[in-house]
């Protein structure tokens, strides 16, 4: 069965971090298809799940939207530039699907989850300087 | 009892870019499949531009069909960073390491790459400083730039890494691009900075080993093994 997800990654401060994430989540649950999910992470916030890579999946139901934790962002520094994949690209669990460039440095991100993705946070996609 | 951490490191000398492209992916993989320990690449370009992720081949000042004329090469890379310059003279390191090993994040990897060099400019008597802003990353000598750094991390471990302007010879190169995208600020070299009683500097063999030195301490390795006469296309 396929599993959906979109990805979502922001650097700005903490507060705004929630409240975006939060949107986004919301706007996701348009794009939803139905689908199974593996119960193979341990939750540390309910419905929220880390991967020792930094990345999160929240799995709503039918969708997984995946993010990068703010310890990541911290350890990362500001980012400049995001490369995601277009929508309807298939990723595979473990393997990367996108990377973020921050001080000099451009590290994949690596897809929790395998499926198709259907939803990408346009607004952070192609022009440098635009996330933070 | 402390921890033994090793790190291998590769003398290679002067190597085509594209040849350096390709060793890294390899040994990348081997890395990051636990084939192999943490390995430092030593060495030196022949006169090459390369541009990072973001593609800035706008920082490009003449066209790249006169490229073949000035003896240089292009090439793009999946690293961070802008546009840069590799060539004679100039101390190439290319760490291929696992940061999650050495519980490190990019910021501070980068950071660390920075320090190096600043304390390799220091042994010389040159006060070099880090940039000040997310812009400014590169180790600077006043406001003309005299290391560079550009990093690719995938699944933890790093490729790219830094170049150290050892010699003049670079210098004239980089007038060809706006280096690193940072428009209205030079760059520069040791032999031009240090004063007359370093001079005549070692050579750069030397060099490379002090730099590779104060990076493998920085990094927290204390089992450095050095190889060399090494054939890469193996």
């Amino acid at each position: 069965m396929e599993k959906a997800f979109s990805f979502f990654v922001s650097s700005i401060p903490l507060l705004k971090i929630m409240a975006a994430r939060l949107m986004w989540a919301s706007k996701t649950a348009s794009y939803l298809k139905i689908s199974t999910f593996h119960r193979g992470f341990s939750s540390v916030v309910k419905d929220l799940k880390y991967i020792d890579s930094h990345e999160w999946v929240k799995v709503d139901g039918n969708s997984a939207t995946v993010g990068i934790t703010d310890h990541a962002q911290d350890h990362l520094g500001d980012v400049v530039y995001v490369e995601l994949p277009e929508v309807g690209a298939v990723v595979t669990k473990g393997n990367s699907f996108g990377a973020v460039e921050s001080v000099k440095a451009t590290s994949d991100v690596n897809s929790p989850v395998s499926g198709s993705v259907v939803a990408v946070n346009e607004e952070l996609t192609g022009s440098p300087g635009l996330v933070s | 009892m402390s921890l033994k951490r090793g790190l291998d490191v590769w003398k290679l000398g002067k190597v085509n870019y594209s040849e350096g492209l390709k060793l890294q992916a390899k040994l990348c993989s081997r890395r990051k499949s636990g084939e192999i320990p943490d390995t430092l690449l030593s060495l030196q370009h022949p006169p090459t531009y390369t541009v990072g992720k973001r593609r800035t081949y706008h920082n490009l000042l003449i066209p790249e069909s006169q490229l073949k004329s000035i003896g240089a090469e292009l090439h793009h890379t999946e690293r961070g960073g802008d546009i840069t310059f590799h060539g004679p003279r100039q101390i190439v390191l290319y760490p291929i390491i696992s940061l999650k090993d050495i519980h490190f994040g990019a910021r501070r990897y980068v950071e660390t790459l920075e320090a190096a060099m600043v304390e390799l400019a220091g042994a010389y008597g040159v006060e070099a400083h880090v940039g000040g802003s997310k812009c400014d990353t590169g180790v600077w000598i006043g406001d003309k730039k005299i290391g560079s750094i550009g990093v690719r991390i995938s699944s933890g471990v790093t490729s790219h890494g830094l170049a150290f302007n050892v010699g003049s010879d670079v210098l004239d190169y980089f007038k060809n691009i706006i280096p690193c995208g940072i428009a209205g600020k030079g760059v520069t070299c040791l032999s031009r900075e240090v004063s007359p009683r370093h001079l005549p500097l070692p050579p750069d063999g030397i060099i490379h080993d002090q730099l590779i030195s104060r990076l493998s301490r920085l990094l927290g390795y204390n089992q450095i093994t050095c190889r060399e006469d090494i054939n890469i296309a193996q």
